[in-house]
């Protein structure tokens, strides 16, 4: 399958409206706006199997299908996911600030397709090119008639609004999103009720990410049939993976589903710089975890990597050389999600700090032998016991350390107590 | 109404109730922090775990306060995976928390305390730095928050949002960073801000009024309503050695659900510590014993009767004034009471009418005459004098008069040991007694009748005012024989009302809701109504 996703990425700036009308942006959002159904968009998707792209991988046409079908006494909405935070993650980025007529075709046919006639885009504060990017491309559109009181001349109005974050991760959770976009702190929500009967402003509300929505033009232009000749059986079509880290050619990369984590790093990226040896990567951004280097031939794609006991997430590899300790590493994330958990929930908010502060200390070669079992405690004691999943995202580096290189954190502990001035340099305080 | 089984006991609760709610029914504890009855529940402080137990599944966690009851729903506070849960969520929640007990008010009421007692591990793990934040910081006029105590459960956050309209509070920063906090500049302001120590789980929302004062187990506590305006909030009066330290509210949905006001709770700090009060009675300038003030009034109203103003309070319980209608009525040219204007209330619980009985005036039909009326009729030539429950209104009202004569029963204070004269120049002064000092009941705007109980003792010299009018009674010869021949004169009361009798102890903790008066009763009341 010929790529659908990162053909503009060459580009030094956005492809603007008119060049990206001639290669045939837009003809599908027409087509789907003058001709089609909502039911008729919904099941294209839902037929091709199209999941999630924001680490979660839920299908796409049913989370559309949970939407009102009749409006109800007022609107729904389209809230398009394009706080992308999560650590070794740059695949929405590229289409924001390279083509963002290919999000926003996709945008509107899944607005179409839930039947709201506003989107809401939030985009990660710090993405300023591709926020300008995008707000000139809804201005071109919005010059064009394109947007506007009536989409294509349908009769059916569509507006585009643009958001910017203020810079939290966890804005980057759906409902957090959410509260963050109306104004409110950005703290997950309970569920339910979720988005689909409370969203935005307490309407019905589909959250989608920008790499799934840029997936759909080329859905409706190719149909369902063929979106399933790449990928896997239950994960379809491509991905965007993101590597970075220590390798040669880092970059975003368009690749079917399923491809192994060798193939990318070895193929694509280059191999490890400098050509020295791997100590571990982390298949799909930092929540993810560390792999050792043995596990380098899973395929990439959600149930293979659930096998291994973590999760393809975002698709975002990084690749950490043998020069750099997994306890260096691991309090690089430790100290991320501390940092940003929203802190509502005690476990969350105490334990994020906590197994931070224990790490730490392993990190200054303090680390004690009743501190793994600790560190289970404090994971046990916060994993699927709050309102979102934010626990889950710090035991994932934390857990897998602990799992796959148990040996290596005791190790240097005993090294660096050992020789307090020696390696790893890292002085961070808890 | 939804039958659900909580640790295999079956209990009926409506449908929508959360878990807590149908637990507490069968008197089983899920400890929580965050939730709170009168606030929207946001399930972040994660200790009301409990597990949810479904046929030929894993028992599933989830937290109570935000699960509702629904038929056939299986659970159990006992599971070992919940218990786990909530042990380790106290874990979490003292790990940063200073455990200064020794020093905290809150000690002894405190549920980070308690639940760790029921809930908890024997001892923590923590072995890391604590974190340090603020402490000791005004936020309002009467809170101090100490950050470091602060679980962040953000009931008092919501508090001003949902409940008293005044959103002042937010959660600050970020993760462990976390603090509760005003708006730079922006104290807290509002009639509701003592509820913030009431509502605060911990130690980390304390009252200045309340600050090292008393550890709580050394306070006694007397079920009594407020006085601060007709709404009678049910509250608590807590005193040590006869000296009140602390007001706090009482549920009572019928009434004040959970809260008071400000208004109420501090002006009651104020009002029932009186400060040089007025202990003696006086009789024509002369300082007498409070037996000597009330017999030349008593001998006064009986060689003089039909000749003077005489003004009821509101601020008497409805026993009293019940006992003063019957004594007073037929000695008076004119019993009647002045009845009071609202004067900045609000919408929640303050109602500004300073004029706690009001409604029992306005019940028993005693006479409503506004200031002007009221004075109008004392500077009449028949009216000889003014006889007046409260002083300050007497003061108001022999203001524009001249040549009458006063009486006073009431509570005075600001007084100097030995000042000179009367309070406000009577003639006859009987030091009176203070709601807190006495049994008897007020009734409230919506015709709650509720028990006020004893939570203070008279200063010795001072006479209860059914002893005084009892004295006049028997000097004026006025037969109140049908009145103390019943159990207690509010089994008298409701009688009059043309109620089922009960006597006071009688009364339901959260108070008697009496139908509507019937019109003829009500006749005389139309001025307040």
């Amino acid at each position: 399958m010929e790529n659908y996703l990162s053909n503009e990425f060459g580009r030094s700036g956005p492809l603007l409206l008119a060049e990206a009308q001639a290669k045939g942006r837009y003809v599908q959002a027409k087509r789907v706006f003058t001709s089609l159904t909502p039911e008729q968009v919904v099941d294209e998707v839902k037929n091709a199997g199209l999941r999630g792209r924001g680490g979660a991988w839920f299908p796409t046409g049913i989370k559309w299908s949970f939407m009102p079908k009749e409006p109800l006494k007022g609107p729904s909405y389209l809230v398009i996911n394009a706080d992308e935070g999560e650590p070794g993650t740059f695949k929405d980025r590229q289409i924001m600030e390279k083509d963002p007529h290919l999000l926003l075709e996709g945008i509107m046919i899944g607005s179409f397709a839930i039947r709201a006639e506003t989107a809401f885009l939030y985009i990660r504060g710090e993405y300023l090119t591709a926020h300008d990017a995008l707000a000139t491309a809804i201005a071109e559109l919005e010059a064009a008639g394109i947007l506007g009181a009536s989409a294509f001349g349908s009769g059916r109005p569509m507006r585009i609004v643009l958001h910017r974050g203020a810079g939290a991760y966890i804005c980057g959770e759906e409902t957090a999103l959410l509260n963050s976009l109306e104004g409110r702190r950005g703290e997950p929500r309970p569920k339910p009720p979720f988005p689909a009967v409370w969203g935005a402003f307490g309407r019905p509300t589909s959250v989608n990410n920008v790499e799934t929505l840029a997936n759909v033009p080329a859905i409706l232009e190719r149909g369902a049939a063929w979106y399933k000749t790449a990928g896997t059986a239950q994960a379809p079509g491509h991905l965007l993976f993101g590597i970075s880290g220590a390798v040669e050619r880092p970059g975003c990369y368009e690749l079917p589903l399923g491809t192994t984590a060798r193939e990318l790093v070895e193929k694509w990226a280059g191999g490890v710089k400098g050509g020295k040896k791997m100590r571990a990567f982390i298949p799909g951004g930092a929540s993810t975890g560390f792999l050792p280097p043995d596990k380098l031939d899973v395929a990439m794609d959600p149930e293979s990597l659930r096998k291994e006991g973590t999760m393809l997430g975002t698709g975002g590899i990084i690749v950490i050389p043998e020069e750099v300790a997994i306890v260096d590493a691991a309090r690089v994330f430790s100290r991320f999600f501390r940092h940003e958990t929203c802190g509502q929930c005690s476990p969350c908010r105490e334990g994020s700090a906590w197994s931070d502060q224990v790490i730490a200390r392993f990190q200054r070669g303090e680390g004690r032998n009743d501190d793994f079992a600790l560190l289970e405690e404090i994971m046990r004691g916060s994993k699927q016991r709050t309102i979102c999943v934010f626990p889950e995202a710090f035991a994932g580096p934390l857990g897998s350390a602990i799992k796959h290189f148990k040996g290596e954190l005791v190790a240097a502990s005993a090294e660096r107590a050992a020789h307090p001035a020696g390696a790893g340099g890292a002085t961070h305080h808890g | 109404m939804a039958e659900l089984t909580i640790d295999g006991r079956k209990v009926e609760v409506p449908p929508g109730t959360n878990l807590i709610e149908a637990a507490r029914k069968l008197a089983i504890e899920i400890p929580y922090y965050c939730y709170h009855p009168a606030l929207a529940p946001v399930g972040s402080c994660r200790m009301c775990q409990v597990e949810i137990l479904d046929p030929g599944k894993p028992p599933r966690v989830t937290i109570a306060c935000r699960t509702e009851a629904t038929n056939g729903l299986n659970v159990s506070t006992t599971g070992k995976d919940c218990v786990a849960a909530r042990a380790a969520t106290l874990e979490f929640l003292l790990a940063n928390h200073p455990l200064d007990c020794p020093i905290c008010d809150k000690a002894g009421e405190c549920d980070l305390q308690n639940f760790t007692y029921r809930h908890g591990h024997g001892a923590g793990r923590f072995s890391e730095p604590k974190r340090a934040k603020l402490k000791h910081e005004p936020i309002g006029d009467h809170i101090l928050l100490d950050q470091e105590r602060c679980i962040l459960c953000t009931r008092c956050v919501r508090f001003m949002g949902e409940y008293a309209k005044s959103p002042s509070l937010v959660v600050a920063g970020r993760g462990d960073r976390n603090v509760i906090a005003t708006f730079p500049g922006e104290p807290i302001h509002s009639n509701y801000e003592g509820n913030l120590a009431d509502i605060c789980p911990v130690g980390a929302l304390t009252l200045k009024e309340f600050r090292f004062k008393s550890r709580v187990w050394d306070l006694d506590s007397t079920e009594s309503v407020c006085t601060g305006c007709d709404r009678n909030c049910s509250i608590l009066l807590e005193t040590k050695r006869n000296r009140l330290l602390r007001v706090r509210p009482r549920v009572n949905l019928q009434v004040n659900g959970h809260f008071m006001c400000d208004v109420g709770r501090f002006g009651l700090l104020d009002a029932l510590n009186p400060q040089g009060r007025e202990e003696q009675g006086f009789v024509k300038g002369a300082r007498v014993t409070a037996a000597d003030a009330v017999a030349a009034l008593a001998a006064t109203l009986a060689a003089e009767r039909g000749k003077w103003l005489i003004v009821l309070s509101a601020r008497l319980t409805t026993e009293e004034l019940l006992l003063a209608k019957t004594v007073l009525g037929p000695l008076a040219r004119t019993l009647a009471y002045v009845p009071v204007e609202a004067n900045g209330g609000d919408a929640i619980l303050y109602t500004g009418r300073a004029a706690a009985n009001a409604k029992a005036l306005e019940r028993l039909g005693v006479t409503a005459l506004d200031e002007a009326a009221a004075a109008k009729l004392l500077a009449e030539p028949a009216t000889s004098g003014l006889l007046s429950f409260d002083a300050a209104l007497a003061a108001r009202l022999m203001a524009g008069t001249k040549g009458k004569r006063l009486a006073l029963i009431d509570v005075v204070a600001g007084r100097a040991a030995d000042a000179p004269g009367a309070p406000h120049g009577a003639e006859l002064f009987v030091p009176g007694t203070l709601f807190s000092e006495k049994d008897g009941t007020f009734l409230n705007l919506d015709g709650v009748l509720q028990r006020a109980q004893r939570a203070q003792r008279w200063p010795q010299g001072t006479i209860p005012e059914t002893v005084v009018l009892r004295e006049i009674a028997g000097a004026a010869k006025v037969d109140v024989t049908a009145l103390v021949a019943k159990p207690d004169l509010t089994f008298a009361l409701l009688e009059s009302f043309g109620l089922p009798g009960a006597t006071l102890a009688q009364l339901p903790d959260d108070g008697l809701k009496l139908a509507a008066a019937p019109a003829t009763a009500g006749a005389a009341a139309g001025a307040t109504a």
